[in-house]
């Protein structure tokens, strides 16, 4: 049977500074994310989610504990790898609050930078973009510079940005908090459909709970550890 | 591959071009400040080069007559002129004066020389105006930064002066204009005193002096003779100090002009120095405007290799931009100088590999920037 897994993390650990002025913020948090997931992980501010996702996302190195990416375990109590550059630019895609593009380079470029790095032709990288641009309907913007989007159509060009290297995880930092609900949800709605049609695994950090139906499942971040809730079960519960 | 420096250029290229045209005319002031010092080696050979003589002799234990006061007797030439080996000897002199002139005194540097002598300093090439000395009073040949034309009469000392010919491109080792007077005008204007002062002199039993004197005695040596040989000859016989062509050349341009050289060399180095440092705090600025987007491209995956290759390719494209500038700004300026400036192309190439290498190590910091820049402060807002 095919193995779904696209992210595991196990007993992870984050602790800032030392000694009295220490700071634990994640303690023992274990959870799976499989292939065609989209979850959302909620939590209040301060506890920890941004934390959480930047270890996933190979940026900031736990204390201890163990992650693996699809098959491979990159962490345990260590970095396995010294290229965690390398795992980031090959299996994750980011998505951020704002849309981040580059703004010296056209989205066509802003699209192709990561996959031409990972040694893909410039040919292939621009068929390849031209073809996600297609996806969310903003062909006719792939010379256009980032400042003559408007916001909606640089967050779209961002989300083809996160996928133009074909990442096994997208990892979307608070996507829809500087939306109105209504492209809100269609963010998430297309976060969704790439989850599906792309088989890539989804985190998305979110505040807004009307985001949370459209999720197939919810990690909350509770006394410093992951709990995953289900949908029905947080509506409840009364999360929802 | 995408190339990030020509990208992030092209986003920004009115302002990175006006940044490196503001470079570009500091380093330009660093080639004028090296033409300055290129024209007055230069303009301290040009008397020399026209003398062509072998020997200069001076008063003994002096540098004279450009370094040190020296004065001889005129008919030292005589007896020179009867050593073995000497061809031609003429009695010179030399004298800074003030031209009255309507629009404030011109200060020149004066050369008296006997105009039906051997040895004339006066390059006919040079002539652009009138023709040289032909008689020996009352006669003068100016350069024609002087102001002064052809017929123009100037009032020296007792007498009036005619303005009978015009030089182009010579001046002294100070870089004052040159004049030529006839040697005999030259000694009055030099050794002679007042009336008042001569029957001054007389009244107290004082012995009215010599005007008879010249600042040195310039010979030339026949074919054939070692010039080496002939000096030590004067100088064993005749107890003066005797100096060839090349030693009066390097008493020129290495002892008279040393400490403006090194005055100069001085603020050529400050300024390279300031021009480092401007590159480097401008380049230190391009790297913090775009600190969100380095960080970005590191969470992405991007290798620093990438981004460190676009900050120093942007670098070294203002430094050349710099270095382009530079050499215009410089040439439409240069002439406008009141003192000889001389660009030559060795010195831009040197200017040009110390501009790479001052941009290159100003790189440093902006590459310093983007290897401590942290990929997480791309999250969170």
């Amino acid at each position: 049977m095919e193995n779904r897994q696209a992210i595991k993390a196990e007993n992870l650990v984050k602790t800032f500074g030392k000694g009295d002025s220490m700071v634990e913020v994640i303690n023992g948090a274990s959870f799976q994310v499989n292939k065609g997931e989209l979850v959302a992980l909620i939590a209040p501010s301060g506890a920890g989610k941004t934390t959480l996702l930047m270890m996933i996302g190979c940026v900031l190195e736990p204390t201890s504990g163990s992650i693996w990416l699809g098959d491979e375990k990159v962490y345990e109590n260590r970095w396995l790898t010294k290229e965690t550059r390398k795992i980031r630019r090959e299996k994750i895609g980011f998505i951020f609050q704002a849309h981040y593009l580059i703004p010296f380079l056209t989205i066509l470029d802003n699209i192709t930078l990561v996959p031409q790095t990972n040694g893909i032709s410039k040919e292939e990288s621009e068929k390849n973009a031209i073809a996600l641009l297609r996806y969310f309907d903003i062909e006719d913007k792939a010379k256009s510079m980032p400042s003559s989007l408007s916001g909606g159509q640089n967050q779209r060009a961002a989300i083809a940005r996160a996928l133009a290297n074909r990442p096994q995880i997208i990892l979307a930092d608070e996507p829809t908090a500087a939306l109105d609900i209504k492209r809100s949800v269609d963010v998430v709605k297309m976060l969704k459909k790439i989850a599906v049609d792309q088989d890539v695994a989804v985190i998305m950090v979110t505040h807004d709970e009307a985001m949370l139906p459209l999720c197939d499942r919810i990690l909350k971040i509770e006394d410093k550890k992951v709990v995953s809730h289900s949908v029905s079960e947080n509506k409840e519960t009364g999360i929802l | 591959m995408i190339n990030l420096a020509q990208k992030d250029i092209q986003h920004t290229l009115g302002k990175f071009i006006v940044t490196a045209m503001g470079v570009g005319m500091l380093l330009g002031i660093v080639l004028i400040m090296i033409g300055v010092y290129r024209g007055m080696i230069i303009d301290a050979q040009v008397l020399l080069d026209d003398l062509k003589v072998d020997l200069w002799v001076v008063q003994k234990d002096t540098l004279g007559p450009f370094a040190e006061a020296s004065r001889v007797h005129e008919d030292l030439k005589n007896s020179i002129g009867i050593i073995e080996g000497v061809k031609k000897a003429e009695g010179i002199t030399f004298q800074n004066l003030q031209l009255p002139s309507k629009a404030g005194p011109v200060r020149v540097f004066a050369v008296g020389f006997d105009p039906y002598g051997a040895i004339d300093p006066i390059n006919p090439k040079k002539i652009i105006a009138g023709r040289g000395l032909e008689r020996d009073h009352y006669e003068m040949v100016v350069t024609d930064k002087t102001g002064f034309h052809v017929g123009d009469t100037l009032h020296l000392g007792r007498d009036d002066y005619k303005v009978v010919g015009v030089t182009h491109g010579t001046v002294s080792s100070g870089g004052d204009p040159l004049v030529y007077v006839s040697l005999k005008d030259a000694q009055e204007l030099q050794f002679l005193y007042a009336n008042t002062r001569i029957r001054a002199d007389r009244a107290r039993g004082i012995k009215t002096l010599n005007s008879h004197m010249v600042n040195a005695v310039v010979a030339t040596v026949r074919s054939g003779y070692s010039v080496n040989e002939v000096a030590e000859k004067i100088r064993r016989f005749k107890y003066k100090s005797v100096y060839t062509a090349e030693e009066e050349k390097t008493i020129l341009t290495k002892n008279l002009i040393k400490m403006a050289s090194k005055q100069i060399g001085m603020f050529t180095v400050i300024l390279v120095i300031v021009s480092t440092i401007i590159i480097a705090l401008i380049i230190y600025t391009m790297t913090l405007e775009k600190i969100k987007e380095i960080a970005i491209m590191k969470l992405i995956g991007i290798p620093n290799g990438m981004i460190i290759k676009m900050i120093m390719q942007e670098t070294l494209l203002m430094g050349f931009l710099a270095f382009i500038s530079a050499n215009i700004f410089a040439h439409l300026i240069y002439a406008k100088f009141p003192k000889r400036v001389v660009l030559e192309i060795p010195d831009a190439w040197i200017l040009f590999f110390v501009v790479i290498i001052a941009s290159l190590l100003a790189s440093l910091v902006g590459v310093k920037k983007v290897i401590s820049a942290d990929p997480s402060e791309a999250i969170g807002g």
